[in-house]
């Protein structure tokens, strides 16, 4: 004889078995992942637009919204400001799990990763329809190009650029009677010069910790003059050239810099020199007004950082160009790409590129006052026209580039700087893996 | 005499006016068993130094004009303090995280009493397999998860609201805290509730006449960690929330971090204003906390 059910026992195991469905089902119920196609939408009504630099250039996003929704009445933008530190992975969950913008800021670090989830719309025949057409620096499109790992398809419109820049401080440089740091020689005796350790005195900041590779990438492209990434499916990386100019940058670790400069990332980086008793910072235009805050313009010049001969060639590498992209799963795409077309118009990217202290993209930005009174955004801007310079494009496409340069390399920069690795061993390390990046990358793409 | 007075801990006030001898004098510089009291204090007061500084550094730069170079908050602004406020939108972002924190402060507490009286009053199939996976649950980082609740709440049409940081919150606090209130629970004598059914109470209202009352420093445990644990988080915010107006403090603070620039007055004036809270909460509550956190340390 089986035993009586208990009623409320019963109800209890009713009651849990429907909780575990359900929430079971809600776990695993398919959304609508951020790569499905959306629509052209009426050309009107609300879009979403990601900041990917949020919070500091809110200000600036803010003023062109409102214009363009004076323009365009019967459109409205939602802005929504994400921090910079963070825009991948909010994109990578938005991707994986839905909830994309319409519009969204877009740097050539990250393109590839987008391209790749088939994220973003291709943009050249729009381009090439709108009244951009023309009007974006050759250099900038050849990036985006680049990095967006297809040669015919732009996958954002550029809107700005940046540049490396050797700041350094005129009135130290007065003082202790040295000229501007226009030749290597120059600026690793200024270097030396200006440091006095025990006065807490230093001639050079450098990056130590996060972000550090690129700019070391960059201090040894420009001195060893190799204009090129690659040699065949090879890196130059770990050329000769690159390496003894890798010693050279490193060595003035400590012996011109303060010991702190280990774990700077540029946040540091830059506080220590604005602190005021620094010479000289290889950073980019984008620091410009903090520099410009805490010394005024007269004590502050940025120049590009020297050719490697005296009136030789000036090797520059590709800084990431930073753009608008336009999401394949909108529902009001039109009403996106007029956005998208308006923020990049001359008028609006010179406006934005003022506030951000960047190279604008829009080519009718050229003659604007602002551009011609901030001498180190001319000089910038100047560089890559002048036929001495070459430029250097980093492999952005690969989507292994930002751990290889970033987590991989960046502990064993600090074991360089602290002598626990030879500069020759520290480049043919990061070549190895760059090397086996690029074959994969094309074994997955033939 | 003075010597008995001793022992019993009684210290002898000499009249005023009369310099204590230097015997005396000595033993007030020792602490009871013996130990000098720079040796206490010297090492206290080195780690506080090491403590504090950084917070002196972000005061100082929240105080200090922009391009200032000194090392002393003076000549003092509030310029950096009226731009996260008003330009920077940090009244909105406090108001969230504070809504955020209350209600994962209350839910967190509600749940945790219910599943912590469960597992120190119950006996029931599985209990131990339960405690074993509520501990398994804590190594789980919550980056892992994203995906996953992202869809849900996108399912259940919570993405950009704070619901969804409120119940991601909670349920990432529940394990421990459940964990640590079925010990402060276990603590409280079971024949104090039998006492109060004898007397004719619901086991309810038993609980809530007995055992409640002598859970305060636990419950204040458990509400205070969840309450600082959710101002702090910064994952789930910047995931789940998408509109300007609903960001909590610590992506507001992120956000002052730009891509090549960093307003270091800003910040610091963010981090000010993001750490008040927190000062706050333990000061009014440390006694609690640590009554709290040893209770529940001793029964597991």
């Amino acid at each position: 004889m089986s035993e009586p059910t208990n009623p409320h026992r019963r109800s209890r195991l009713i009651a849990a078995t429907a909780l575990i469905a359900t929430l079971a089902l809600t776990a695993t119920a398919c959304g609508d992942s951020g790569t499905k196609s959306g629509d052209e939408g009426k050309g009107q009504g609300k879009i979403v637009f990601w900041d990917n630099n949020g919070g500091v250039r809110t200000a600036v996003w803010k003023q062109i919204i409102a214009a363009f929704e004076k323009k365009n009445p019967d459109i409205k933008v939602e802005y929504v400001g994400i921090p910079i530190a963070d825009v991948q992975k909010k994109y990578d969950t938005a991707i994986a799990g839905g909830g994309l913008p319409d519009v969204g800021g877009v740097g050539t670090a990250y393109l590839a990763n987008m391209v790749a989830q088939n994220a973003l719309e291709p943009l050249t025949d729009r381009i090439d329809g709108s009244a951009l057409k023309g009007k974006l620096v050759t250099g900038m499109v050849t990036s985006v190009l680049a990095a967006g790992g297809d040669a015919k398809q732009l996958y954002e419109v550029p809107t700005s650029a940046n540049q490396g820049t050797l700041w350094y401080r005129t009135d130290l440089f007065t003082a202790a009677g040295l000229q501007p740091p226009t030749t290597w020689a120059g600026l690793y005796a200024a270097a030396d010069k200006l440091t006095d350790v025990e006065s807490n005195k230093f001639g050079f900041t450098l990056r130590g910790g996060k972000g550090s590779i690129a700019q070391a990438l960059e201090m040894m492209y420009a001195q060893s003059g190799i204009d090129t990434f690659w040699n065949g499916d090879r890196t130059t990386v770990n050329d000769p050239r690159n390496i003894a100019a890798l010693e050279k940058y490193a060595g003035l670790y400590k012996k011109a810099t303060p010991e702190a400069d280990l774990n700077n990332d540029f946040v540091k980086m830059v506080a220590e020199f604005d602190q005021g008793s620094i010479g000289m910072l290889q950073h980019n235009l984008g620091s410009y007004t903090d520099h410009v805050k805490a010394f005024g313009k007269d004590r502050i010049d940025g120049i590009p950082l020297p050719p490697s001969t005296d009136g030789g060639v000036r090797t520059v590498v590709s800084n990431p160009v930073d753009g608008l992209g336009l999401f394949k799963s909108g529902t009001n795409k039109a009403a996106a790409w007029k956005f998208i077309e308006f923020a990049a118009s001359a008028e609006m990217n010179s406006l934005w590129n003022e506030s951000a202290g960047a190279i604008p993209a829009n080519t009718g930005t050229a003659g604007d006052k602002w551009i011609t009174d901030a001498k180190p955004t001319k000089a910038a801007m100047d560089s890559p026209n002048d036929p001495k310079t070459k430029i250097v494009q980093f492999p952005y496409y690969l989507p292994d580039w930002n751990s290889i340069t970033k987590a991989d390399s960046e502990p064993d920069f600090q074991k360089l700087l602290l002598g626990k690795t030879s500069a020759k061993d520290f480049a043919d390390k990061l070549a190895d893996k760059l090397n086996a990046a690029q074959a994969d990358y094309k074994k997955h793409k033939s | 005499m003075t010597a008995a007075l001793a022992e019993k801990g009684i210290r002898a006030v000499p009249p005023a006016g009369i310099t204590p001898p230097r015997t005396a004098r000595r033993r007030r510089r020792a602490v009871d068993d013996g130990t000098p009291r720079w040796q206490i204090y010297l090492p206290l007061g080195l780690y506080l130094l090491f403590t504090l500084v950084p917070f002196y550094w972000m005061l100082l730069f929240a105080v200090r004009p922009a391009g200032s170079t000194s090392l002393v908050p003076w000549p003092a602004t509030g310029e950096h303090f009226a731009k996260v406020w008003n330009e920077r939108s940090f009244g909105m972002y406090f108001q969230n995280s504070m809504l955020v924190g209350v209600a994962t402060l209350i839910t967190t507490t509600v749940v945790a009493l219910c599943g912590g009286y469960a597992l120190a009053r119950f006996r029931f199939r599985g209990k131990s397999a339960f405690m074993l996976g509520l501990l398994c649950s804590q190594f789980i980082p919550g980056a892992l998860m994203l995906v996953p609740l992202f869809e849900i709440f996108r399912n259940l049409q919570l993405i950009n609201s704070l619901w969804s940081v409120i119940i991601a919150e909670t349920v990432f606090q529940l394990p421990l805290s459940i964990i640590l209130i079925s010990g402060f629970i276990k603590n409280v004598p079971m024949a104090l509730e039998e006492a109060a059914w004898v007397d004719g109470c619901s086991r309810f209202r038993g609980f809530c006449a007995v055992v409640l009352p002598v859970l305060r420093p636990g419950l204040i445990a458990v509400g205070s960690f969840a309450f600082v644990h959710s101002w702090n988080h910064f994952l789930f915010a910047l995931m789940f929330l998408s509109s300007q107006d609903k960001q909590t403090i610590p992506v507001g603070l992120n956000t002052l971090i730009g891509a090549d620039s960093v307003d270091l007055g800003a910040l610091a004036a963010g981090g000010v204003v993001a750490a008040v809270p927190v000062v706050i909460v333990f000061a009014f509550i440390q006694k609690w906390l640590i009554t709290g956190f040893s209770a529940g340390a001793v029964k597991g």
